[in-house]
């Protein structure tokens, strides 16, 4: 049976949605649905307080994060390009890292936007960067961006070490922890921060669609069917880069989301990004709400980072990406 | 060659001897078409062209003009700056230092948003390039960006163009197919036809029939001239084959290192030299047996 695509893309929302809403029920404990309603009731605190805020943020980070890898994808024309290997991630971690250190020794607060701030500028560093060395270097050639990310991306992990190296013992364990990827302990306060930057990157780049698909077809191409290719290609790049930086700065690097499920929705879609667009952003959503939920129950009650959860999930899917890519051609 | 390219163009030998050509130049605009510079009646200007990256010049006061309808077949030996040429029109480099004028429908380009210049002018690339992820029919709608809003799903008339682009090229039957599983010369149709349902009156082919063999060959020269003799597109196309200018009929443009070897029409390059000094090698001029059309043959 073969069903059109505008179904499928109607399915992913509907079962992304539902598996949302169904995970703040389930953890250490399983909540009954009659008792969240219940004024004072234990569980009810729990829900509403903590699992409910945490599916959100884990949505709207795993929507921001596959979003910007289906992009950064798309424009390179490379299954394997993501927030990581472009060296935003790592940007944006430095950044984070930096203001961890600087407020733990110098009593810097910005208050709970501080790391925000920090990663969006680490973000913006390395993006500058890369964009700085490809423009120089090779007008805005894709294999010399990627290559600029990979080095960007070693350059900002090396200062992350670096600046865990000199962070006493309570900071560098705190930039590691953080380092790892989670969602626990995320302020509520920051999740409406965090909505407004995945949301309007949504709404960037579903604007852009038809862009993003010329990209897609070649420079050359999109600039003949009418895309200013150098100002297409600068908003794209920053509202993903913005979307990875606000992410990175409440959850941590949290790796591989964005290669595997814009990839997987590829398999499902094709690449018309009109489709794709809200299929990754929901099933991306839902992915990182399933990977929270194995992270709280696997060792409960202790908890695995989530960025160890994707890592252990990522590297074979990355590996399986790389060998049939091989096969098919996929990449350049 | 003497004289300005638009007398060379204008001449009443020139217009007389490139056969078919000479009657397009005479029809009015295609409708909802900017249609010919005013005054000079020519639809693409070329003045005085130079492009150069850093010290190295790649095109040197190149100067060629041709009237609506005209099909204008680019020669030159490797290097000589024919793509560049090409990409020009588009403004497709991001690099470079450009001097002179080149005028698209009575407007220097220069003064066209990216979407107005689309609207006008459609490219079809390389063949044995990136191939895109996308079916034929996806690529053709792809085409209609120039005339779409930010928004806006595919208009009724988008609809009808991308039906008529691909009914002309015959791949109706082949919309749904992914452009990675057809063959070289099915794919330089697909192309093609994306080219088509941009709506351009001026269409740029960079050796649509490289790497092709001579069967796809054929079948694309046929669908080119035919585009050209009744749809009246204005097509520039950059060629390796020397026989192609003589199937096509127009206009020829033969650069030597980046320099105008000859404009003129295309009977100006049987004899008289002109190819052997731009390629730098002899040609023998032969009747075909059958047809009686001119063949080129390199020795």
């Amino acid at each position: 049976m073969k069903f059109s695509p505008g179904f499928k893309v109607a399915a992913i929302i509907a079962g992304s949605l539902a598996v949302t809403a169904a995970s703040p029920f389930f953890g250490l404990s399983i909540i009954s649905p009659s008792d969240i309603f219940l004024p004072d009731h234990p569980d009810a605190e729990v829900f509403w307080r903590l699992r409910a805020p945490r599916a959100c943020a884990a949505f709207l980070a795993g929507a921001g994060l596959s979003l910007s890898g289906m992009v950064f994808q798309a424009f390179f024309r490379n299954p394997l390009a993501t927030p990581f290997t472009l060296g935003v991630s790592s940007g944006a971690s430095f950044g984070a890292s930096v203001y961890f250190y600087i407020g733990g020794t110098l009593f810097i607060r910005l208050g709970g936007v501080g790391p925000l701030f920090a990663s969006l500028a680490g973000a913006g560093l390395s993006m500058s960067l890369v964009w700085t060395i490809t423009r120089v270097k090779g007008g805005f050639s894709t294999v010399i961006m990627l290559l600029a990310g990979v080095v960007i991306n070693f350059f900002f992990s090396s200062l992350v070490l670096f600046v865990q190296y000199l962070s006493d013992s309570h900071d560098s364990l705190r930039i590691m922890h953080w380092l790892m990827g989670s969602l626990a302990g995320l302020e509520t306060a920051r999740l409406a921060d965090l909505a407004f930057v995945i949301l309007a990157g949504l709404v960037v780049i579903r604007l852009m669609a038809s862009e993003i698909d010329l990209l897609t077809a070649g420079e050359e191409l999109a600039a003949s069917r009418g895309v200013r290719v150098g100002v297409a290609k600068l908003k794209i790049f920053l509202a993903a880069s913005i979307m990875v930086g606000s992410v990175v700065s409440l959850a941590g690097p949290i790796g591989f989301v964005g290669l595997m499920v814009p990839h997987a929705c590829r398999l499902t879609l094709g690449w018309s990004h009109r489709l794709l667009i809200p299929a990754v952003f929901f099933a991306g959503g839902c992915f990182l709400v399933l990977c929270d939920l194995a992270s709280r129950v696997i060792l409960a009650p202790a908890e695995i980072p989530i960025g160890i959860v994707t890592s252990m999930l990522g590297g074979p899917f990355f590996l399986w990406t790389l060998f049939r890519s091989q096969k098919t051609g996929d990449l350049f | 060659m003497t004289g300005t390219a638009e007398e060379r163009a204008g001449a009443p030998g020139a217009a007389a001897a490139q056969g078919g050509a000479a009657e397009w130049a005479v029809r009015g605009p295609l409708p909802g078409t900017p249609g010919a510079a005013p005054g000079s009646g020519m639809m693409v200007s070329v003045r005085d062209f130079s492009f150069s990256i850093g010290p190295k010049r790649i095109l040197e006061h190149v100067d060629f003009a041709i009237p609506q309808g005209a099909y204008l077949s680019i020669l030159g030996p490797n290097g000589a700056g024919k793509s560049t040429l090409l990409k020009s029109l588009l403004r497709l480099h991001e690099k470079g230092t450009v001097e002179g004028e080149v005028e698209i429908g009575g407007r220097s380009i220069g003064l066209y948003t990216q979407k107005e210049l689309a609207r006008l002018v459609s490219y079809v690339p390389q063949a044995g390039g990136w191939i895109p992820p996308f079916t034929i029919g996806e690529l053709a709608k792809l085409s209609r960006f120039p005339y779409a809003t930010s928004v806006s799903a595919l208009t009724r008339r988008d609809i009808e163009a991308v039906d008529a682009a691909l009914e002309k090229t015959d791949l109706v039957h082949m919309a749904d197919r992914p452009l990675k599983t057809l063959s070289g010369g099915e794919r330089q149709k697909a192309f093609l036809a994306a080219a088509l349902a941009q709506g351009s009156p001026v269409m740029l082919l960079d050796e649509p029939a490289s790497f092709l063999d001579p069967h796809h060959t054929s079948e694309l020269e046929r669908l080119l001239i035919s585009l050209n003799r009744d749809e009246g597109l204005t097509m520039l196309a950059v060629t390796h084959d020397l026989n192609h200018p003589v199937k096509s009929g127009g206009y020829a443009l033969v650069l030597k290192r980046g320099r105008t070897a000859y404009f003129g029409p295309v009977e100006g390059l049987m004899g008289g030299g002109v190819l052997e000094g731009a390629f730098s090698h002899e040609f023998t001029y032969l009747r075909h047996p059958v047809d009686g059309r001119p063949v080129i043959l390199a020795e």
